[in-house]
């Protein structure tokens, strides 16, 4: 790969100060530290570093919804991929447009919140919604916070509020019965012209009307619902091995969890909420799996940034999230809640950080 | 005792147990610099001929602590800029005993354990003393509240203490015993590696019989050997006097200038590192010519040199021509040359993180050939938590560079920046490669010397009141 490194020095002053281009150096800097590692060495002690870096950090990420992306494509067909280059283009054009007004390096933390996007969105959503969904995340959700690292909002979460809230009716319109045949939609190309193409309700705007789906269906994924939540086990999978790699955190998403089940059985068991389904553990399961609950707790509440820091804060902070979509989903007018209770739980986060952080300090003060 | 935090980073190149000797070297380059001296007060002059442990240079800051000559030579002291240079080196001759005068007149002074003080001070034992709190070099007639000694060296890398006992354990046990006398009730706590190899089993038997040793076991992880964590987990605060702590080379010491009254001017250091040909011990005397050293074992042409371990220690310019009286190891990385290509998205099989993005974690330990590559791009955190996870003293590396960044001195301080412990495991395992160990030296640095212009504001203050007080009291007596 020396020549593309020729390539790249020899480019390299009309990008930087005093060159033609030098406004576009973020862009630059990110394609060249793309394809080669820096070359900057430590000054002082430690004079050695650890191989993690961000960009790493947030491979990993992508790699981990990998089984999300390819379900999504079995299920709903190739228009997903359409999708996931629009999503990329419309938030990178804003990101970079930062970059080169902040004049710093483009941050890898997009390229997460570009794949996850269209994971969270209605499979035949519009494609000019999509572009704007995200490029609205991006601006307001993060950038005018001051990019990564700053933001206090999930982008992609921002993002896919807006459209709730501003486009609710083609969202809800969006969604589409996945496809029942073994070869799936593979190479097929659908969205709301096509005439197979069948808007079909989600299973929880259906448990509304008392129709329950099965769970076994919901396990597996042949579901209709967002493109990358339908299949439960495939986001377990990738979640296990995000929490395995240390990248999100399991206090997070085992708070989460185990307070929505906790809860959610206490309303079943004590007849506040009531589902056509036996026993008391069955409803329960059902609505863990159900909509967009594993892939928030597993990819959307273990962001690092806008999650609490602190070990202590991530417990309670689960809690929240967990807590407020069984409040949300069975006693509003929401079918779905997870959105809303992890954008709550961004809002908190820092307060909780704050009470852990006076607490521990308190405790600090006594120290040597 | 619990320990927190920490990680062992293994490095390729590690020493070996043997200790080797140098050549004996024809002229001695003795540094006037070290970590904790500065040896500025100069007690020789241009073409004297000195002996083996006569006193060079004092450094009036810390004590009075001596620069002894190592060998008999001839002083130069314009040759090389900050540097006492000795020529036509003998080995033969070496200081005789303390004056018998001198030493009547000190026990006069200073009794019985004053004078084993001083002995200690005079024949160079004391500069292996630490402040376990402060890190500096304690006041010899001061009262400590404890003695921790430790064997562990534990950043990659310096001498080891398995390697300078080995064969030496009766100097060990007499020099503690040494040290025992200058104490009247304070305990001695020895810090052991809790493995159960036959060496280690052999020093406690020998330790056993010592009712005034407490021994103290603790896991083989870096930075678990530093003196501020091992005081502080033993329960000891600094507002009720200092802690003293020393290493094993330090009780070697203190046994050679109480027992034998001889002069302790030899090192054993260790070499060891990626850019290192044969990683191993060495016996030298301090000033040995850092040349004679780099030639024997350095082989990479473009390798950082560094006196210390990789996470604590400084760079060593080409200005430094000989061995410091405080080294105790020289580790060499090579630079980083090559810029790897989509290094990101590489299994890893073959580096070693803290973190378990890397296919290496499903492997069992290795030693990684490690560069000073920077091995990403600086960003701003993210918050990933893993600097408090790894941080040995508690505190919350993240939040200091948030009160930092933001200049928030005060509740950098209230976060109690002052318990760090400078071990830079922060630094090494941030994926955002943030610089956190240099911003927190500095910040400390800052605040100590805030510190002590408010102490020295104070005491202006009080003598201007009671100056005026008096002024005022003979006025009243004038008009009287």
């Amino acid at each position: 790969m020396k020549w593309l490194l020729n390539v790249i020095e020899k480019v390299r002053p009309t990008f930087e100060e005093g060159g033609k281009l030098k406004a576009f150096h973020p862009i630059f800097g990110a394609l060249e530290h793309f394809f080669f590692a820096p070359a900057d060495r430590t000054v002082c002690a430690p004079h050695i570093r650890d191989p993690l870096d961000l960009k790493r950090f947030m491979s990993m990420v992508i790699i981990s919804v990998v089984p999300c992306v390819l379900a999504a494509f079995y299920f709903f067909g190739l228009r997903f991929l359409a999708m996931i280059i629009v999503s990329y283009a419309a938030g990178l054009t804003v990101e970079a447009a930062f970059a080169i007004v902040r004049k710093e390096g483009i941050n890898e933390g997009f390229f997460v919140t570009g794949i996850l996007w269209p994971l969270i969105l209605p499979p035949t959503l519009p494609l000019w919604m999509v572009g704007l969904g995200v490029a609205f995340g991006v601006f307001i959700g993060k950038e005018l916070f001051g990019g990564t690292g700053r933001n206090v909002f999930n982008p992609a979460l921002v993002g896919r509020c807006f459209l709730a809230l501003a486009y609710p009716k083609a969202m809800a319109a969006s969604y589409l019965e996945p496809s029942h045949d073994l070869a799936g939609r593979l190479l097929t190309w659908v969205d709301g012209s096509t005439a197979d193409a069948v808007s079909s309700a989600t299973p929880l705007a259906l448990a509304k009307q008392g129709e329950m789906v099965a769970t076994s269906h919901m396990f597996l994924g042949s579901i209709s619902g967002s493109a990358g939540e339908t299949s439960a086990i495939l986001i377990i999978l990738g979640g296990t091995f995000l929490l395995m790699t240390r990248v999100a955190n399991w206090r997070t998403v085992a708070a989460t969890l185990a307070s929505f089940l906790l809860l959610t059985t206490a309303l079943v068991g004590g007849n506040r909420a009531s589902y056509d389904m036996h026993g008391v553990l069955g409803p329960a399961v059902w609505h863990l799996f159900a909509g967009g609950l594993l892939f928030g707790a597993f990819y959307m509440a273990t962001d690092p940034v806008t999650g609490p820091t602190t070990n202590a804060a991530k417990g309670i902070y689960g809690i929240i999230i967990g807590s407020v979509t069984v409040l949300i989903r069975n006693f509003t007018g929401y079918v779905e809640g997870v959105t809303f209770a992890i954008l709550l739980g961004n809002i908190v986060a820092p307060i909780l950080d704050e009470i852990v952080i006076a607490i521990r300090i308190r405790r600090l003060r006594s120290e040597g | 005792m619990r320990f927190r935090g920490g990680h062992n980073v293994l490095l390729k190149g590690r020493p070996d147990s043997a200790i080797r000797v140098m050549p004996e070297p024809k002229v001695l380059y003795l540094p006037l610099r070290s970590e904790r001296f500065t040896f500025s007060d100069i007690q020789v002059e241009e073409g004297d001929k000195v002996k083996g442990g006569d006193v060079l240079a004092k450094d009036p800051d810390n004590h009075g602590v001596p620069l002894l000559a190592p060998r008999a030579g001839t002083v130069r002291l314009g040759a090389a800029e900050n540097h006492i240079v000795l020529e036509d080196i003998a080995q033969s001759e070496e200081h005789a005993d303390m004056v018998e005068e001198e030493m009547q007149h000190i026990e006069k002074q200073m009794g019985v354990a004053g004078i084993n003080r001083y002995k200690l001070l005079s024949l160079g034992a004391w500069q292996f003393f630490y402040d376990a709190f402060t890190g500096e070099l304690p006041d010899p007639l001061g009262t400590p509240q404890a003695i921790i000694v430790s064997t562990l060296s534990l950043d990659p890398f310096v001498a080891r203490g398995d390697v300078q006992l080995h064969r030496r354990l009766l100097n060990f046990t007499r020099g503690l015993e040494q040290l025992q006398s200058l104490l009247e009730y304070q305990p001695i706590y020895l810090a052991m590696p809790n493995i159960t190899s036959e060496f280690a089993n052999l020093i406690r038997n020998q330790i056993r019989g010592y009712a005034w040793v407490k021994m103290l076991e603790k896991p083989l992880k870096y930075p678990f050997d530093n003196f501020a964590i091992l005081a502080r987990k033993l329960g000891f605060k600094s507002s009720n006097g200092p802690v003293w702590a020393v290493r094993t080379e330090g009780i070697l010491a203190v046994d050679r200038a109480l027992t034998l009254t001889k002069p302790c001017t030899v090192r054993i250091l260790s070499i060891g590192g990626t850019g290192v040909s044969q990683p191993t011990h060495l016996k030298v005397v301090p000033g040995y010519p850092m040349q004679k050293i780099r030639d024997k074992y350095v082989f990479e042409p473009a390798a950082r040199v560094l006196n210390g371990g990789v996470f604590t220690g400084g760079i060593l310019t080409e200005e430094m021509l000989g061995v410091d009286v405080e080294c105790r190891g020289i580790t060499v990385l090579p630079e980083l040359q090559e810029r790897e290509f989509l290094g990101f998205i590489r299994p890893g099989w073959d580096r070693d993180s803290y973190s378990d993005s890397f296919l290496s974690s499903l492997r069992k330990d290795f030693r990684e050939r490690l560069t000073t590559g920077l091995r990403g791009e600086g960003r701003p955190c993210v918050a990933c938590n893993y600097c408090e996870e790894v941080c040995p003293a508690g505190i919350m590396p993240y939040l200091l560079h948030k009160y930092l960044y933001a200049d928030l001195i005060e509740e950098a301080e209230q976060a109690r920046i002052d318990l760090c412990v400078e071990c830079g495991l922060c630094s090494y395992v941030c994926p955002s490669k943030i610089d956190l160990r240099t911003q927190f030296v500095e910040a400390k640095a800052l605040i100590a010397k805030e510190k002590e212009e408010i102490r020295r504001e104070q005491l202006r203050q009080e003598e201007a009141r009671k100056r005026e007080e008096e002024a005022r009291k003979q006025a009243e007596e004038n008009s009287e």
